[in-house]
């Protein structure tokens, strides 16, 4: 219908951290700005309107400012919070004077009193669609219909009662900070601030049970410089020690130190993101304990050198060896419910080679397998006599990855004269697909 | 050649594990040349007969045939590996049966819990394959295994015991030791019963594993036994395999990894390559062969066991059908029986003598007696009216019985129709019942048959185009957008293809390589049985127990059973069958009756004599709304053209607007005929071929233009000079639909020999295009017949109690075409006062009064206001006394909950009390909750105080007619498109009237305006959608359009209805912009050339007050309460 129109899937989470955002702008307004999501402000400017030039000039700036930030705004104000979202929603740009609310709002949409919508909807099955005709009947009439809760909320819309801002809380966090009087600059006192801000961090952690999979230190600069340090960690921690060691190994590692300037008036250190952790006691088993080491040895080893230099194999579960496995950030791994198959029986050979060739290579075979007298298989220029075969073991590619039809493979395990083993395919199969029968070989066994 | 035979078949009857049909298997397995072919799904014998129909079928096109074996594959709770079961015989194959039943019986619906310990009960006469598991896969019993433990099944009444979880799984590990162990156990029960069954499917350690096997097989003294282990006919299914596995395992392709198999080698082979991969022990092959020659079973040993329960002592069962027969003769038809009738009769009875099928015809004479008379001990004299539909009309026998309404002799119908030696099937007989009271009738058959010899036919629930895409899309990991887009642009559920053009409709593209994957699979699962579900009504009667002949499930209700086969199933194996069926029709003529009993105390029933002029004349003006079968947009422009004047014109009436005769092209011709605009001739051969009036005795009665499903038939035998066996295959091919194939094959063989024979191209074309429309939708004469009698009962209820008939389809609701708002309007139109629904005057249905001006006007009830429960308004009638004098009287009285109070009040129920909706919803918000404190509940209303208000804003008149459409989806006092009239008008859009009014009518209409369209004018019209119908696959689309001044009905024909599809299918209110078509019997139709969706208009019509706030997309209209967002019901749709 419409060409130019783009639809985007709603991310509630990203809207309302983008409030907060808008929220923190505001605060050069007036300190009490409270949240109205998933998309309003209140802000209470009581007392702060002349330093803006009056209320309509204040309004005026406020939604200017934020137009020119490419936000589409609607505002309005009142004496009471409930009037000024009634008139920002349904009569932008509008300001009622002080004790003016009830006649500001009166010709509005009985919706604008933001009522549950059972009861708006009891209001315009009666016939009382405007907000005057809500606030014409009578007080007992309502509240035997609709509760005290609803009659509050009217009058307080009307400016009759005080229903009053609550500023924004302070959002659920675990952080520590630091403010020093006199900026600080010496290394030996950022290290000892960063020590003793992990251990209350670690306080915190400790009391809700959890620890921290992010962390983040903050060094803010006098001249107003922010810079942010963040390491992350395989399993949840919450041991002052190991968060210290982990920074330290992340500064010493630091491409371009920090540069204290004028000295930093504030280090934060914080939690940005946590898991629930079992309490650090200590284990008797020995072989989680060297688990939980070689953890601690990646994480350092990463803190150091970058998460993304640090690997692991991670079994992938597929039929085609050489996607069978992918080597991964090591702190990312996963304990995968897919294990490495063990259908070996005892004293079989194994069913995959211990080694794989980077891209299987072709060779040559002189007689079809399995043959009689020992057919030789060329391969880099050496000839090799094959004593042993076994199989076919056809495995199909992944008919839904490719564009075009994939040759199946027949392997082989073949041993030869010298006793080497290795793992020979053959591409296609024959009278079925249309492939030329190219041998390759993808591995070696011992 | 080596010969071979594969008994390790899973078709797609093992529901997401095979992905071939049964018979692709069978046809697979001949052009292969196999010796056997032996069909063993998992836990079910659901598919077997589908292979055995192919079977037969390919038996009669060449001699070497693999032979068919019937088995299963046993899965086992306990660990025990899969066991492949064949019966050797028919009483093996009873116990076979028998076990899984018994393994249902005891499982959550759909799935079979079996031990090993049943297999050994029932184990005689079977031969047993084990077949070792893959320790790589096969680990697939596990879930099932865990369910047993979870939910206690194990220990449940009738269960297996409870298993120790270690040793399910060291047998499932399959060591070799517990394989050897597990073969001498069942060898010791069933000697020289017992296989080891080996496959090689490329795993690479082949060759190793066999020889295991070998040593097991030597130490347990079995034979090895070769099988593929086969799960889809050829390799090509390897990627519709994996796609189902997926969809059973819940994964995408990319998340499946070794869930899928690692090659597509679980195909059916040819003998030689088998041969090759068993090179090392062709002894394992050739057991394949001796294994097949064990079995002397198969499902022709099956077939009639008919019921012998209402033969009384001392008679032959022929005996006491020619005593009911002649009994019934005397009452059908008083006074002197004709000498045409008694030769019939006589006729009949011989055949059915013959054929030894009479307890056939007691057992269904039995049901209908029931329902006609009642059980004596019960006592009820309430019947319940039923009616034989289907070609049992054909039979004087049945109409003497008092099975069906029609006589067969007047009519001419022709016996031979109905049961005929040639065709050796078991007559079918289907039975409706009035619907609301059909679970009587089943009630009496289990009373009577019991419930191990009476079950439900299955129904096969296949995939659909829109279930299909929908998978196979998420398996792809396409989001549910694009799989939505997908299935949007197809038309109902229905249908058996997915078009590019359908693909491009959901605006994808076609040729997009994923799309074209989803696409291609999509196409092959259409058509895959997905579950079994039980049949509405086809009852399945046996003499001995039903589960020693078909295994039995338990169905969702309770004591309630169904067999794994569906209809052409049982018609396959010749089973007895009954459809016991619910007509919604039936229902109403009943309601009507007992309405006009009480009202004005006048008899009717249905052996009605159907000559009454000023009935057929009624039906010439096309006034049918409600009239059974004839009320469709279709029939109601058919009737003027067709003016019926007997009931015989009803009978092709009902069978013309068809599929088959529209598609065949015979409608006009007809027509043309009838009205002698164009002789009546015959087609004949030339002269060599056969006589030219070879084909006056098929087609005299529809003047040369066959109309009927029969017709066509006999034409395939006359003019094409099909054998009866060849004739059969048509018939079959064209009662399946899905056999979309099979139908082209005989397409060249009619049309061509016809035109061999002389026939004009064209005729021979139309008559097959024809017999194609027949397909799922044909209509014999005789099932015409017997539906033309009802139309011509409800015609005349209709027509002498109008008040009655508009009450009793009002309360068998949904039934028919129409939504109550146009059964309300058209009782208006024919004088009929409707008054609104009151709490002082309303039943839960809607009931007649007395309109105090001699005649009776309609009441509506309870039941027409959505969202209120039945319970509540028997409360509220039985606390009525005299009457309610307020609200407040209405809760204390009736202690109906504050929401049921509320939903009256919306729906404007206390008119009587002088209130309107306004003043009453504004009385209700004072009451108190329901869920008050006990403390307070004694001061309910009576407590609070008079309270002194001032007036509310009177409610506009649109208000109110929007909310009684959301309330009662009617409305008495408007329709809702008079609030928009202004509106359109402006844009030049023509009201109803405008466009089709009756151009003749006198006097016009009530404003005296003439209607401005004639036949060849442009105009728009707008309206609400009532009704969308797309009959059969001609791709044309009927909408009815509603306003204040009448309908209009618009034609789109197919090319227009892929451009607007969208809007034709989700639209409620439309512009159409179109040509006026006059016919000359007056009926006009809009062909649409553009359509607009203007369901938008309807919301604003919701905007109450019509300066609508600029800002909406905030509070309130985001949060509509629930019943505004509907404002207008849905349009019925047909397919």
């Amino acid at each position: 219908m419409l060409p130019a129109l783009k639809a985007v899937t709603a991310n509630e989470q990203a809207d309302l951290k983008l409030l907060g955002r808008i929220a923190d702008w505001c605060e050069r307004f007036t300190p009490f700005v409270a949240l109205d999501p998933p998309r309003g402000l209140l802000l209470d400017v009581t007392g702060a309107t002349h330093l803006f030039g009056g209320e309509q000039a204040m309004l005026g700036r406020i939604c200017a400012n934020l137009e020119g930030q490419g936000f589409a705004v609607r505002g309005g104000m009142a004496g009471s919070a409930l009037a000024a979202r009634a008139l920002a929603r349904y009569r932008s740009g509008s300001v009622a004077a002080p004790g003016d609310e009830a006649k500001a709002i009166a010709g509005l949409p009985v919706e604008a009193l933001l009522l549950d919508p059972v009861t708006t909807h009891a209001f315009r099955r009666a016939g009382l669609k405007r907000v005057d005709q809500v606030a014409g009947r009578d007080r007992r009439e309502l509240t035997s219909r609709f509760g005290a809760r609803m009659v509050f909320t009217l009058d307080s819309a009307l400016g009759a009662t005080e229903a009053p801002i609550l500023p924004r809380a302070p959002l659920p966090d675990y952080r520590a900070e630091r403010n020093f009087p006199e900026p600080v600059m010496t290394e030996d006192v950022i290290r000892a601030t960063l020590t003793e801000l992990a251990s209350s961090l670690c306080e915190i952690l400790e009391k809700r049970g959890e620890g921290a999979r992010c962390l983040e230190a903050a060094f803010f600069r006098a001249d107003g410089i922010v810079r942010r340090i963040a390491v992350e960690t395989g399993t949840p921690v919450r041991d002052p020690a190991i968060i210290e060691r982990l920074f330290r190994e992340r500064l010493d590692a630091l491409a371009d130190p920090l540069d204290p300037g004028f000295g930093y008036d504030l280090i934060r250190l914080s939690a940005s993101r946590a898991e629930r952790a079992e309490a650090g006691v200590a284990d008797f088993d020995a072989d989680l304990n060297a688990k939980r080491e070689i953890r601690f040895l990646i994480d350092r080893l990463a803190a150091r050198f970058g998460a993304q230099r640090i690997l692991a194999f991670q079994p992938n579960d597929t039929h085609i060896p050489e996607y069978a496995f992918a080597a991964v950030p090591a702190q990312q791994i996963q304990e995968t419910r897919i294990a490495w198959e063990k259908i070996r029986r005892p004293g079989e050979a194994p069913r995959r080679p211990l080694r794989l060739l980077t891209k299987p290579e072709p060779v040559s075979l002189l007689r079809a397998i399995p043959g009689s007298n020992a057919p030789h298989m060329r391969w880099r220029h050496a000839q090799r006599s094959v004593t042993h075969a076994e199989g076919p073991e056809r495995i199909a590619m992944e008919w839904w990855r490719h564009q075009d039809p994939q040759p199946t493979r027949d392997y082989h395990r073949i041993e030869d004269a010298e006793g080497r083993r290795s793992w020979i395919f053959r591409e296609g199969i024959p009278d079925r697909e249309d492939f030329s029968a190219q041998w390759r070989i993808q591995g070696m066994f011992a | 050649m080596t010969a071979f035979a594969e008994i390790g078949v899973t078709t797609n009857f093992s529901f997401l594990r095979g992905a071939s049909h049964p018979q692709e298997f069978v046809a697979q397995a001949a052009g292969y040349g196999y010796t056997a072919i032996g069909i063993a799904d998992r836990n079910t014998l659901a598919g077997v007969v589908r292979a055995y129909s192919a079977h037969e079928e390919m038996k009669e096109q060449t001699d070497v045939l693999p032979k068919l074996l019937i088995g299963a594959r046993l899965v086992f709770v306990d660990g025990t590996p899969d066991i492949l079961v064949y019966p050797t015989d028919r009483p093996a194959y009873g116990r076979l049966c028998r076990l899984l039943s018994e393994g249902k019986l005891r499982a959550p619906k759909g799935e079979c819990l079996l031990t090993l310990a049943d297999l050994l009960r029932w184990q005689d006469g079977l031969l047993l394959v084990v077949m070792p598991p893959h320790p790589r896969r096969d680990r697939t019993s596990i879930g099932l295994q865990e369910k047993v433990w979870n939910d206690g099944l194990a220990d449940r009444d009738g269960g297996p015991g409870s298993i120790p979880k270690e040793s399910f799984e060291t047998r499932l590990r399959a060591e070799p030791d517990e394989i050897e162990m597990l073969l001498k156990q069942l060898l010791a029960a069933a000697p020289d019963r017992v296989w080891l069954g080996v496959s090689q499917h490329m795993q690479g350690d082949d060759a190793r594993r066999f020889e295991t096997w070998r040593v097991v097989a030597g130490r347990a003294r079995v034979p090895l036994i070769a099988t593929n282990d086969t799960l889809y006919h050829r390799y090509e299914r390897r990627e519709l395999q994996d796609v189902v596995t997926c969809i059973r395992e819940g994964v995408t392709l990319n998340e499946a990894g070794r869930r899928i198999e690692a090659n597509a080698e679980r195909h059916l082979k040819a003998p030689q390559e088998m041969a090759e991969l068993f090179a090392h022990a062709p002894e394992a092959i050739a057991e394949t062969v001796r294994f097949a020659d064990r079995i002397a079973f198969s499902l022709a040993q099956l077939k009639y066991n008919y019921p012998d329960e209402p033969v009384p002592k001392g008679k032959t069962p022929q005996q006491h059908l020619e005593d009911l027969v002649w009994q019934g003769a005397r009452w059908r038809y008083p006074g002197l029986l004709p000498d045409t009738v008694r030769e019939i009769l006589e006729k009949e009875l011989a055949l059915i003598a013959k054929m030894e099928i009479a307890q056939y015809f007691l057992t269904v004479h039995d049901i209908v007696k029931f329902a006609r008379e009642g059980e004596k001990e019960e006592g009820k004299a309430q019947t319940i009216l039923c009616q034989g539909r289907g070609s049992a009309a054909n039979s004087a026998v049945c109409y003497t019985l008092g099975i069906t309404s029609i006589d067969p002799v007047q009519m001419d119908l022709l016996f031979e129709r109905f049961v005929s030696e040639e065709r050796k099937e078991p007559p079918d007989i289907d039975v409706d019942f009035e619907h609301e009271r059909r679970e009587e009738v089943i009630q009496y058959i289990y009373r009577r048959y019991g419930h191990h010899r009476a079950a439900l036919a299955a129904t096969v629930i296949h995939y659909r185009p829109r279930s299909a895409v929908r998978e196979v899309a998420k398996v792809f990991g396409l989001t549910e957008d694009i799989a939505a887009d997908l299935a949007s642009g197809v038309w109902g559920s229905w249908g058996s293809n997915l078009s590019d053009a359908q693909v491009r409709q959901g605006k994808l593209d076609p040729f997009n390589l994923v799309i074209a994957r989803v696409v291609k699979c999509t196409r092959e699962l259409i058509g895959f049985p997905r579950h079994l579900s039980q049949h509405v009504g086809g009852f399945v009667l046996t003499n001995d127990r039903l589960d020693e002949c078909v295994p039995v499930s338990p169905a969702t209700m309770e004591n309630r059973h169904f067999i794994e086969w569906d209809k052409d199933d049982i018609d396959a194996v010749r089973m007895m069958k009954v459809d016991v069926l619910g007509l919604g029709m039936l229902t109403c003529i009943r309601k009507a009756f007992d309405l006009i009993k009480r009202y004005q105390n006048q008899t009717l029933d249905l052996n009605m004599t159907a000559n009454n002029p000023a009935v057929y004349e009624m039906l010439q003006k096309a006034d049918a709304i409600g009239v059974f079968q004839v009320e469709s947009r279709a029939q109601m422009s058919m009737l003027p053209r067709m003016q019926p004047e007997n009931l015989y014109d009803l009978v092709i009436e009902v069978a013309i607007v068809r599929p088959g005769p529209i598609q065949g092209g015979m409608v006009h011709p007809y027509l043309r005929r009838r009205d002698g605009i164009e002789t009546v001739e015959y087609p004949s051969p030339s002269l060599e071929h056969g006589k030219p009036d070879e084909l006056i005795p098929v087609l005299k009665k529809t003047l040369g233009i066959p109309l009927f499903q029969e017709q066509a038939m006999k034409l395939a035998m006359v003019a094409a000079k099909f054998t009866s066996t060849e004739a059969n295959g048509l018939r079959r091919a064209m009662a399946t639909f899905r056999n979309l194939g099979t139908i082209n094959t005989f397409k060249d063989k009619f049309v061509g020999r016809m035109i061999e024979r002389g026939y004009e191209a064209d005729f021979a074309e139309r008559c097959f295009k024809q017999i194609e429309g027949f397909g799922s939708y044909g209509f014999p004469e005789s099932h015409a017949a017997s539906f033309a009698l009802l139309v011509y009962v409800s015609a005349y209820i209709k027509r002498f109690h109008p008040a009655a008939f508009a009450c009793a389809l009002l309360n068998s609701q949904p039934m028919g075409f129409y939504a109550p708002a146009e059964i309300v309007r058209d009782a208006r139109e024919h004088d009929i006062e409707v008054r609104h629904v009151d709490v002082n005057f309303s039943a839960w249905d809607n009931t007649l009064e007395q309109d105090g001006k001699g005649g009776l006007a309609l009441r509506l009830g309870l039941r027409q206001v959505d969202g209120f429960q039945e319970k509540w308004a028997i409360e509220l009638v039985k606390q009525r006394g005299n009457r309610y004098g307020t609200v407040g009287d209405v809760a204390r009285r009736a202690k109906l909950p504050k929401r049921a109070l509320i939903i009256l009040a919306e729906a404007d129920c206390f008119q009587s009390q002088n209130k309107d909706r306004r003043a009453t919803l504004w009385d209700v918000r004072r009451l108190a909750d329901d869920d008050a404190l006990p403390l307070f509940a004694h001061q309910f209303v009576e407590e609070q105080p008079e309270e002194e208000i001032a007036p509310l804003p009177v409610m506009p008149e649109s208000e109110h007619v929007l909310a009684d459409y959301q309330m009662l989806r009617l409305s008495l006092r408007a329709h809702l498109m008079k609030f928009l009239r202004g509106l359109f008008q402006s844009e030049g859009v023509l009201s109803c009237w405008d466009v089709s009014g009756d151009l003749k009518a006198e006097p016009c209409n009530e404003e005296g305006k003439r209607p401005i369209c004639k036949d060849g004018d442009s105009a728009a019209c707008a309206g609400i959608v009532l009704t969308r119908q797309m009959p059969g696959d001609a791709g044309v689309v009927f909408i009815t359009l509603s306003d204040e001044t009448g309908i209009t009905n618009v034609v789109v024909w197919p090319r227009l209805v892929e451009e607007f599809r969208r809007e034709i299918m989700g639209a409620r209110l439309l512009v159409v912009e179109g040509k006026v078509q006059c016919s000359s019997q007056g009926v006009v139709h809009l062909v649409a050339e553009r359509i607009v969706d203007r369901t938008a208009e309807l919301e604003r019509l919701s905007e109450d007050d019509h300066g609508a706030p600029s800002f909406r997309s905030q509070g309130a209209a985001r949060h509509h309460h629930p019943r505004n967002v509907r404002v207008v019901p849905k349009s019925r749709d047909f397919h």
